[in-house]
Formats: structure tokens, sequence, C-alpha cells
């Protein structure tokens, strides 16, 4: 009897070692809460089609991403997968956080990715996929169709014949004083300081006047940042401040569709169009970036899935991402979100962003005007030394000072780390 | 002639006392324009969360309407209430309660010893000590959060309750608050009582602590709000929904995209209720502290 109690006990401590012996995937992730629910969602299904394979979801919030990145470097806990926003993607390849994922992706799913995404994952140096998203993303003019007919104003068709900087500000001046109308544009200062908006969207005001926030042939920031044309873009945005065009930061972030419409403009990411267009209906008008100076330029890259060096398992990990990637209740929830394609078969699925579909100039943008964050190590600096910049002549600092002061701090990061080699190489 | 002087006298304290009434009224007036202005975010918070629009509560901020709601519901607290699934807010909560409830239970009892020792306690170099403990206040826990990951970390403490308490039990302005309570208790208490042959810990659970109930209310409620707000430490030493405070589910909704103001709002309302109830548990004792330290100048 007791020999057989003990063979049962051996027997249940055995298959429940078995029932243990799975495989742990630890992914790291950001997002609201129905992105949350959905990532959930898809680890259900992977891992009932998987069942040696646990996924475990560790949610960060979107303000403490970085925070808790570090935190998970620093006490050795990177998880197999992590989900990142693609400027930051040089910093962590170059950090040795990321390896080359194109080995542990389903080749259909590498075939699929629009040439922005895989632009966005890749390490300039190298040259090779570290990250690969369903997403990508841009930056939008929204404006009140009635207002705007009611100052005449033209509507752009398509990238082509965008506005420019003179029909831009004639038309922000009769905005300002429409009935109604107590902002002619939102620009989204409620974002704040310490999300990626500023350098997101604002980036590339500066590179359609002429400029950049930094050389991506020299790698340095003085000369290029505090040069005239950067100045002058600025300085254009501090204008429009100070006369009260813009929808202060203490309003939130939305003032497009509020009640009463207050803002007649706004310059928002292409994930506002669904809410925008469910509130106002027919009276959204959706158009490309104005241009600033000699050429149209909008933004790109979001948050997109990579595989850390630490992982023990990345072929397993690779595996849930193009699982993931192809979920079709995934791709359903993507799409009713207004997700941005970075995926043809995505694409396809996208009416919204289909010749024709009310977000068509968007994904236009992507192909003809769209400029990635610059991709270097540095960018950390690169953007928060922006930000601040912006923060400070936003309220009515010098437009020069400001911005010299930070193209000398990015300047002084990359001296101190030597050039980030093999970016001091770079041609 | 003193009828008249009489008359005059009455003429002379009508205005004085009219001065008084009115400067009372300026008085009461400007206390409930401060009130107001105080409880203003509160009342704003509490209506929020009764809206299900959360563009209706954006829109409504910066007006009186945020004051108001036509339609109450109480579907954001139904959203936010559950204890099962993929937000778990409930679960949240009853994870805040166990880290508040076990991080004041045992800081009490951790500084509050300290404190008595540094007061009373026989070990030699208690000035200096004291003074190192002084010392440790003024080092932001900014400057040592990441060492500290490190350590919990190498500790296997990662991603449990004990991570969330532990590190935070022991307090050098707790200590400092005990020690300074205990210190102006008169010596004669502490003299009889070893007369008596009580021991230095019977001294202190017997007579000292039972003494001190200004200073464990005051430290119940500043250690209990300290606790119930750990926002970033938690986000970095746990991983999953197993032991994470509610502090960190409320900031799901303010996503990249869009923030949820509704839910928010009603989580925020769910997240004060506890921490209103241990001060109003404790004000009495809160109060008298304050006022105490006052008096004893």
């Amino acid at each position: 009897m007791g020999k057989r109690l003990l063979s049962l006990l051996m027997a249940s401590a055995a298959l429940s070692g078995f029932a243990e012996a799975k495989t742990v995937i630890h992914v790291m992730h950001q997002g609201d809460p129905g992105w949350v629910a959905t990532y959930g969602d898809v680890a259900k299904r992977f891992e009932a089609a998987n069942p040696d394979v646990d996924i475990e979801l560790i949610y960060a919030p979107h303000d403490a991403y970085n925070e808790k990145f570090s935190a998970a470097v620093m006490s050795r806990q990177l998880p197999d997968i992590m989900e990142l926003d693609a400027p930051f993607l040089a910093n962590y390849v170059w950090s040795g956080y990321l390896q080359p994922i194109k080995p542990l992706i389903d080749q259909d799913v590498l075939d699929d990715m629009t040439e922005s995404n895989i632009a966005q994952g890749t390490y300039p140096v190298d040259k090779d996929l570290y990250a690969v998203g369903l997403t990508d993303s841009s930056v939008v003019l929204y404006g009140n169709r009635k207002y705007l007919e009611a100052i005449g104003a033209r509507i752009p068709k398509g990238v082509d014949d965008a506005w420019t900087r003179e029909e831009f500000e004639g038309y922000l001046e009769k905005l300002s004083k429409l009935d109604g109308v107590k902002w002619p544009i939102d620009t989204f200062r409620g974002y704040g300081i310490k999300t990626e908006w500023i350098t997101y969207a604002y980036g590339p005001v500066l590179q359609s006047a002429g400029c950049d926030l930094i050389d991506r042939s020299t790698w340095k920031s003085v000369g290029t940042l505090d040069s005239d044309a950067c100045v002058d873009a600025m300085a254009m945005m501090q204008t429009w401040v100070k006369n009260g065009w813009v929808v202060p930061q203490s309003s939130g972030t939305n003032q497009f569709f509020a009640e009463g419409h207050p803002a007649a403009l706004a310059m928002g990411g292409h994930w506002f169009y669904a809410e925008a267009a469910a509130s106002m209906k027919d009276d959204v008008v959706v158009m490309p970036l104005p241009k600033f100076g000699p050429k149209g330029a909008s933004p790109n890259g979001t948050w997109i899935w990579g595989i850390t060096t630490a992982s023990e398992h990345p072929d397993i990990a690779g595996k849930f991402i193009s699982f993931m990637l192809k979920d079709k209740q995934f791709r359903d929830y993507a799409r009713d979100d207004s997700a941005y394609p970075g995926l043809k078969s995505f694409a396809a699925d996208s009416p919204l962003y289909d010749a024709g579909g009310p977000m068509a100039v968007a994904f236009e943008q992507a192909s003809k005007t769209a400029v990635a964050r610059p991709p270097h190590p540095a960018y950390p600096i690169i953007t928060s030394a922006f930000m601040g910049a912006v923060d400070e002549i936003f309220n009515g600092g010098d437009v020069k000072a400001a911005l010299t002061a930070a193209a000398e701090k990015i300047d002084e990061d990359i001296d101190e780390n030597d050039g980030y080699p093999p970016f001091d190489e770079q041609p | 002639m003193s009828d008249l002087v009489l008359s005059t006298a009455q003429v002379e304290v009508k205005p004085a006392r009219s001065a008084i009434g009115s400067l009372r009224t300026v008085q009461t007036a400007c206390i409930l324009i401060v009130a107001l202005v105080i409880v203003s975010p509160l009342l704003m918070l509490f209506v929020a969360s009764l809206k299900d629009d959360r563009f209706q509560i954006l829109a409504d901020m910066g007006s009186f309407r945020a004051f108001w709601v036509s339609d109450p519901t109480l579907s954001n607290f139904q959203e936010v209430g559950n204890f099962s699934g993929q937000l778990a807010f409930g679960r949240y909560l009853v994870n805040s309660l166990i880290i508040l409830a076990s991080t004041v239970g045992f800081g009490l009892i951790v500084n509050s010893m300290a404190g008595f020792v540094l007061a009373w306690g026989s070990l030699r170099g208690r000035a200096l000590i004291l003074s190192l403990v002084i010392a440790l206040y003024v080092i932001p826990q900014e400057s040592i959060i990441m060492p500290l990951v490190i350590m919990v970390s190498r500790a296997g403490m990662t991603d449990t309750f004990a991570v969330q308490i532990v590190p935070w039990v022991a307090s050098p302005l707790y200590i400092f608050l005990f020690y300074q309570f205990f210190a102006q208790l008169p010596k004669e208490l502490f003299e009889a009582a070893q007369i008596d042959g009580a021991s230095v810990f019977r001294i202190y659970r017997s007579i000292f602590l039972p003494l001190s109930l200004p200073a464990l209310a005051t430290v119940s409620i500043l250690m209990g709000i300290e606790a119930w707000n750990q926002y970033l430490w938690p986000i970095l030493v746990t991983q999953t929904d197993y032991a994470r405070p509610i502090a960190v589910a409320i900031a799901t909704f303010f996503g990249q995209d869009s923030i949820y103001w509704d839910r928010a709002m009603a989580a925020s309302v769910l997240m004060m209720i506890p921490i209103l109830v241990l001060y109003l548990a404790f004000q009495r004792w809160f109060v008298s502290s304050f006022v105490g330290s006052a008096v004893k100048g």
C-alpha cells in the first residue's frame, strides 16, 4: 500500500513536472486597455495552438516604458519579445539588446512588409532587419469641412497639391477670425513633452522647411538644427502660438471634434481619424501635411516587435510574432482602430487607406514624403533635446538660443560616446 | 452730560461690532472660496466618473459643465470594478490594499521600535546613529531606485508582494518622528518601569507604544499615502498582474494615442476611497499630534 502510494505521488510529481515544463515566452508591451485585451487574446489563441508554450505578457505603461526597459536591462530580466518605438531601434541594436529577426519570422510575413515597415525595423549599419510590425504610422492635416468652405479654402486632392506655407498661414489667419473657431489649429500640444509626439509630428516641419534635427551624413547637429532654415521654421510655429492660433497644452488632446468644434484644423496622427469620423461624420477632411519649404515631409514609424538577445527561445518568440501578425482577430481590432498598414495584405484589407479611401492621403505620404526619425544610437538624446527646445520656444523663449542649446547637447552626447562607432564611420 | 457721554459711547461701539462682523463675513467668504478651490478637483473627478463619454469629459473640462452631470451612469464603475479578465481592477485594488496594510503594519512596528531605541535605548553612539538616520532622509528615492532594482532582482524578489513592501517598511522620516515623540515623554515613566523590573521591550510595548497614538496615527496616514501612491517602483519590479497595485492599472488608460478619461476617473474614485477611510479613521489623533507638537513648540 505504501509503495503504491509512493508510486502515485511520484507519478503525480512527474506529471506536474511535465505540466511545468512549458516554455515561457515573456512579451513586454505597452498600449491602452483595448490593445492590452487584444494582446491577451492573441496569447491565449497561440497557447491553444501550441500547448507546450506559455506566453507571459508584461505590461508597462506608455509613459514609463523606457524606465521599465532600463530596469529590465539592469536586473538582467530582458523579455524574449519587446515592443519598441521604431526610432529607438538603432539605440537598442547598438547597445546589443536586439537580435536580427529575419531568420526567425515566417517568410510570408517578411515578403508582406511594406517598404516603410522594412525601413522602420532596419538598423542602418548592417542593413539587417531587427523588428517587424503589423502597422506603421503617419500624421495628416485634418480639417473641418464647414469652416474650410466658409473661408473658401482650397482642399488638396493628394500629396502633390498640398498647401504651401503661404496658403496654410493665410488660412490660419482667416480661420482665426471666423465665428465659432476658438483656435485655428490643434497641434496636440496636450500630448506633452514626455511622449514622442513633438519630435514625431513637428520634426517633418523642419525637414519640409529644408533642415533637420541632425545632419544624417556627418551626424552633427550644430549647424543643422540651429541653421537658418530650422530657426525660421520654429519661429513660424512660435508665431502661431503667440497669435493664439494653436490649442494650448492645458486644453487637452482634442479640440477638433469636441463639442462646438472649437479647433478648425488638427495636425493629428492617423489614429485620430476613427474618433474624429465617428464624431463628425462627413465633416472631416483629411489632407496632406503642408509644404513649409522646398519639399513635403511627413513622419513614419510606430511601435514594432523585436526579439532580444537575452531570449533563450528566439525561434518560439519568432513563431509567436508571426502568429500575432497573421492573427485575424488581431488584424480586425487593428483595422477598426484605423491602424496604418505596415503589411501589404493588411493594407488590402483596410479600405480606409485604399485609393479613394478617406485616409488614402496618409498612405500616399508613406511613399512620397515620409522621413524616418534619425536612425542613430543617440536618438534618445536627440528627441529629448529637441522636445525641450520646442517647449521653450512655445513658451516664448528665444528660438535660435533654444535650438543651439539643443544641438550642442546632442553633439556633446555623441562626442562623449566617441561618435557611437561604427556610426562615426558611416558615410 | 453723563447721558451724552453714554450715548456717545454707544455710538462708538456699534461701528466696532459691525467692523468685526464684516471682517468675519469676509473671512468666512475667503475660507469658503479656498475650500471650494481645494474641493473642486475632487468634485470634478467624481462628476466625471459618472459620465459615459470620454470626449464629453474632455470637452467639459475648463467650464462649469465639468461639475454637472445630467445623465449619471455607473457604467464606468462597472467596467473598472471587475475581478477577472485582462484588466481586473478589483484584483489590483485588493493588491493595493494588501501592500498598504502590510507596509503600514510592519512599518509601525519597525519604525516605532527604532525610534524608541534611539530615544531610550542604552546602545552607544545613539546620537551618531540618529544623525545618520536623519542624513538618510535627504537622499532622493530616484537616486537609489536602480541599484535597489538590481538588489531585489538578485534576491529573487521581483514580481512579489514582498518587493513592494520590504524596501519601504523602514523609513528615516518615520523613525525620526517616533524618536521625537518618545523623547518628549517624561523620563520618570521609563525609570519607574525599570524599577518595577520591566524589560526595555516591555516598557516599549506596554507603556510607550500605547501612549503614542498621535505618532502612530500620523505615521499610518503618511506611510499609507506613500504606499498607496507608489507608481514607478511597482512598474520596475513587477512583471504581471499578480501583485501589481491599482496605480499601475490606472496608467493603462493613459495610452499613446488616447486617454480614457471616463474609466480613469472611475478607477481614481475607487482608488481614493481606502485612503480616505484610513485618514478618517486616524484623523482625530493625526490632528492632535500636530496640535500637540505646535503647543510644545
